[in-house]
């Protein structure tokens, strides 16, 4: 049996065995074993799930994960998301729409100290969804707002999922992060536009709110002075590399600590429940990274990636082609698969190809963020909205049909996908603050 | 049967406590070094120490992460079936599970033995790795017996559904 035989059954089977709903991170890994032993031998193959499990576990690098995910959680846990929103309802709910742009602002604001998309979500839609409704702001227009700004929390740094395609592709994390932070602002502002346009074209959509005074407005704007402190912090210490990017999400996580526990906004039971929380996914994450460095080992004595990579070069095809059907599959596998595990699972396979074609590493890893930031909100499989809908259960006691939040999101799904012809446009828009680094 | 279970139980919230402490120390620890650099008092070996940290949280959230189902799957097909045909599919996908991960925690255990034998210690603090690859190791046999339990906990339910 020839080593692309193997590799493609091995791939086939895996593709098999995710739709009996087995972890996916299991999965990666038994098929990695069970390959590599073929491919090499069983022992080597058993020595190599010991090595590159504490290895994973042990890596300095991988520390980053469960502190930045420590930070997100205690953010979530000590109401800095009502300030957030507080700030953005006072300046733009006067106008139509404007609670929805709000929320969208307080997204992107509560996303620079939390790097998950669904924990983002959920944390502004706890406090978006009532006021919208107090507004009598359509449904569709509310839930569409939430679950797509919350996409925006795995664009702007700290991602969880830029720091595991810096690990898997050995860039540096911190160039990531920072190449982040202009297409974050990028698709806010296109989300903004967007609820412009639609309360433009049906006004009792988002009926303007109430308007508040200048100093009231100043004193909201306090509000944010601490996220903006510790982000300043985390992301310029990286920046001007007084920081690795694991002692960022330390001080981070540490500074989200003493302030909440200044302002006593969290309680014990909120500091063991944002530990609790941050071992089950931080846990999840490195599992994750441990199945696809394994299933990455096999795949590489397989050659399959360099031989994709040679072939697609051969094509002789314009690269910014190959570069689309790329996009295309993260969009559909985005749909079907959580946006962290087909990361993992394709960056290994897409990443030789796409350095072949002379695309820069970090430009890429921002255009999937933003691809798989689509994943999140479209059906069957967009988390975000599964988040959203849980949340307006609990909180408006009121159930909100999927189908009505769905509809609500593709008009924001249109202004990602101009984010990215925008960015593939202008790739400049992702490279010009890292290329300022060092 | 159901002793070993308590006792599973027991073992695994105390290791969620450890994984708890192990966190909470990993973050300051990072922030005693940062600000001790900047007094020129950084703490020696902090990297390594975070690493075997960050090692021993993982290590000691496995049982919890799979008893509160906190991996992630496909769920697309499955969900479409009966109830029973997705309890027989759990049961088959877990006992995969379970043979891959006893596999790790015996190659983990060998792994340790043998770094052992050899006295390889860490590059700084000269600390003996193999304390870590035993403690991963335990963790990872903790979490392949949590397995087993729940394994055994989708047959009874399947039994449960059968005599309905």
């Amino acid at each position: 049996m020839s080593p692309t035989f193997i590799g493609i059954t091995g791939i086939i089977i895996m593709i098999l065995m995710f739709l009996t709903r087995m972890p996916v991170a299991f999965v990666m890994a038994s098929v990695g074993f069970v390959g590599f032993s073929c491919m090499i031998s069983p022992d080597a193959g058993l020595v190599l799930l010991s090595r590159n499990v504490y290895e994973t576990f042990d890596s300095y690098d991988l520390t980053t994960i469960p502190l930045f995910i420590l930070m997100g959680q205690l953010g979530f846990n000590s109401g800095i998301s009502k300030r957030l929103y507080d700030a953005g309802y006072k300046f733009m709910g006067s106008v139509r729409g404007g609670l929805a742009m709000a929320t969208v602002t307080a997204c992107t604001a509560f996303g620079a100290v939390c790097g998950s998309s669904p924990a983002t979500a959920a944390t502004m839609a706890t406090v978006g969804l009532p006021e919208m409704k107090r507004y009598g702001y359509d449904d569709e227009l509310a839930t569409g707002s939430v679950a797509s700004g919350g996409g925006i929390g795995m664009i702007m740094p700290p991602s969880v999922v830029l720091i595991i395609y810096g690990i898997l592709t050995e860039q540096s994390i911190g160039a990531l992060f920072v190449a982040g932070i202009f297409p974050a602002l990028l698709v806010t502002f296109l989300f903004i536009l967007c609820i412009y346009i639609r309360c433009r074209i049906s006004p009792e959509q988002g009926p303007p709110g109430e308007r508040f005074s200048w100093p009231e407005k100043l004193k909201a704007l306090l509000g944010l002075g601490e996220t903006l402190v510790v982000f300043t912090l985390v992301i310029g210490g990286i920046f001007i590399g007084l920081f690795t990017p694991t002692e960022a999400a330390a001080i981070g996580a540490f500074g989200i600590l003493i302030i909440a526990i200044v302002r006593r906004q969290i309680s014990w039971q909120g500091f063991v429940k944002s530990l609790m929380e941050t071992l089950r996914t931080s846990c999840m994450v490195l599992m994750l990274i441990a199945g696809a460095v394994i299933f990455g080992k096999f795949l590489a004595v397989t050659r399959i990636p360099f031989e994709i990579a040679g072939w697609v070069a051969g094509l002789e095809m314009s690269p910014v082609l190959v570069m689309g059907v790329i996009i295309g599959i993260y969009f559909i596998g985005g749909c079907f698969m959580d946006a962290l595990a087909f990361v993992t699972l394709t960056v290994p396979i897409f990443f030789p190809v796409v350095m072949e074609l002379g695309f820069d590493p970090i430009w890429f890893g921002i255009i999937i963020v933003m691809v798989t930031e689509m994943g999140v909100i479209t059906p069957p499989v967009g988390i975000n909205v599964y988040v959203v809908y849980g949340v307006a259960k609990n909180v408006l006691k009121e159930e909100i049909p999927l189908e009505k939040i769905f509809k609500g999101i593709f008009p924001f799904l249109l202004a990602v996908i101009l984010g990215v012809i925008i960015l593939i446009m202008f790739p400049s828009i992702i490279l010009f603050l890292p290329n300022l680094m060092y | 049967m159901k002793m070993i279970f308590t006792a599973l139980d027991k073992f695994s919230n105390f290791l969620k406590m450890i994984g708890a402490i192990a966190l909470t120390s990993m973050m300051l620890l990072t922030v005693v070094d940062v600000i001790g650099r900047f007094f020129k008092h950084p703490i020696f070996g902090s990297v390594e120490l975070v690493g075997f940290l960050a090692t021993i949280v993982v290590a000691a959230a496995l049982p919890y992460t799979h008893k509160v189902d906190g991996h992630v799957g496909v769920e697309i097909l499955v969900r479409l079936l009966s109830k029973k045909a997705q309890i027989s599919i759990d049961i088959f996908t877990k006992s995969l599970t379970l043979v891959l991960f006893s596999l790790i925690s015996w190659q983990m255990f060998l792994y340790a033995k043998d770094i052992h034998k050899t006295g390889e210690v860490s590059m700084n603090l000269e600390f003996p790795i193999y304390y870590i690859v035993y403690l991963l190791a335990f963790g990872l046999l903790i979490f392949s017996v949590t397995i087993l339990e729940t394994i055994f906990g989708d047959i009874k339910q399947l039994r449960e559904l059968k005599t309905k």
